[in-house]
């Protein structure tokens, strides 16, 4: 299900971008960091390795650039298209380790973010059940959660397996 | 009950801020509005998961979707992250026969289908049909001029949200009937840096952009932060610990209910965030006593 880069600006109507700038002047990250939209977007079309740029990965994903292009170009459908693109290649970005401890989270209790036993006691004492209701509730459901990733690309790329 | 959703708390109320999630379950059990829970897991996350592998963001989505499908209810998701994974994974879904063959291809390995008869819904598009009861509820006039924050993913992309993604005026509104006021500051709609992975992966970009939102808020004078999304919460509330240059008090808006609704603040775990929520809780005793 992989895409090229070509795919992407296909379906991302990459194409069309007049290089206005609009992206760039709208956007949070690149006020406070090198990342600049319009440049990205410059690069894939003319076939720059654009998958091996960092500031792909300066994206908050706000998308306050795709709703402001007066061309309707999908400019952050485009980065995050971009991104898997770059983990498929192998081009893991500087927050390479987080994904993977995210994944091995969200495998081994079904949350990202997992319970510590501190915020445990506070679901207690405000009257939560200690634990909340999830897939990690039932052991079996638990199971049949984590033969499902088994089948999945993300526990590869998350080192899993 | 009438009305009644699946609840999909999301790992942050659940796991970090457990206040949202209790907030939520007082909030609408005065509403009388049924929450049902399910065996959910992480949403997955847009940022991490969408970026890293889409194909498996799209069946993880679709196993939490399919939990209230044979029972006829809509997930309801009171973090803008977790409503921007599943609305669209949903549309996605919905608007590709092929993706969703693929999606039900990977969960018939465990017998399980999704047919897309559901959707999500974000808390907020509920409340906003029951604004006569909660100011009917309301016991307080809370008084505090508030920095309200919509979180990017519950606005956009509009094309999915059908949101006025610009100006939006509903949680402006949804906080005036608690007699509260939404503050104009600079740049109010902007993004709280914490999404796309950034706040984890490029933690120094995520501060930077979160310090600039915060002292605009804190040039407005507000009393308070008041989110619709657990996520934002997380990050105004712990790189505000981390910068050490602000101080606002953080509320998700269902904790701001709680409080008008008389809700002692303990019961809505204030005390545990940790940028003291003391000021507020103050604000409250006072307005009580008037």
């Amino acid at each position: 299900m992989g895409k090229s880069v070509k795919e992407i600006l296909m379906d991302g109507n990459g194409y069309a971008c007049i290089q206005c700038g609009r992206c760039t002047g709208s956007c949070p990250s690149g006020r406070e960091c090198s990342l600049r939209t319009r440049k990205l977007i410059h690069m894939a079309r003319i076939g720059m390795d654009v998958i091996k740029e960092d500031e792909l990965w300066d994206c908050t994903t706000c998308f306050t650039c795709q709703e402001r292009c007066p061309k309707e170009v999908k400019t952050t459908d485009m980065i995050i298209e971009l991104r898997n693109l770059a983990v498929e290649e192998g081009y893991l970005p500087t927050m390479a380790d987080v994904p993977k401890i995210i994944i091995k989270s969200l495998y081994d209790t079904g949350a990202g973010q997992p319970l510590s036993p501190e915020i445990s006691k506070v679901r207690s004492i405000i009257g939560l059940k200690k634990e909340a209701y999830d897939v990690s509730t039932n052991e079996e459901t638990l199971k049949k959660f984590q033969r499902l990733l088994d089948g999945l690309e993300i526990t590869r790329k998350g080192g899993l397996r | 009950m009438d009305e009644e959703y699946a609840f999909f708390p999301g790992c942050i109320a659940k796991n970090v801020y457990p206040g949202i999630e209790k907030a939520t379950r007082i909030v609408f059990e005065k509403l009388e509005i049924g929450l049902r829970d399910y065996e959910y897991s992480c949403c997955p996350p847009p940022g991490v998961m969408a970026c890293y592998d889409k194909p498996s963001w799209l069946v993880i989505g679709a196993r939490n979707l399919l939990q209230s499908e044979k029972d006829g209810l809509n997930p309801m998701t009171i973090c803008a992250g977790c409503y921007g994974t599943l609305h669209n994974v949903w549309y996605a879904l919905k608007n590709d026969p092929a993706l969703m063959d693929y999606v039900n291809e990977n969960l018939s390995k465990i017998d399980l289908k999704y047919e897309g008869k559901n959707h999500p819904i974000h808390f907020l598009d509920i409340l906003k049909d029951h604004k006569e009861k909660i100011a009917e509820l309301k016991e307080l006039d809370l008084g505090l001029n508030v920095a309200v924050h919509y979180g990017c993913h519950y606005l956009k992309p509009t094309s999915v949200t059908g949101e006025n993604s610009e100006r939006p005026t509903l949680l402006d509104e949804m906080v005036e009937l608690v007699g509260c006021k939404a503050v104009p500051f600079k740049d109010r709609l902007s993004c709280c840096g914490a999404g796309g992975g950034v706040m984890s992966g490029e933690p120094d970009v995520s501060l930077k952009i979160v310090n600039t939102k915060l002292n605009n808020m804190k040039a407005a004078n507000v009393d308070a932060i008041v989110d619709i999304c657990s996520f934002c919460h997380m990050q105004f509330d712990q790189s505000q610990k981390k910068l050490g240059t602000t101080e606002i008090p953080v509320l998700h808006l269902n904790q701001l209910y709680g409080l008008a609704f008389g809700i002692r603040p303990k019961h809505l775990a204030m005390h545990t965030h940790l940028v003291s929520t003391r000021d507020i809780v103050k604000k409250v005793k006072a307005a009580k006593k008037g």
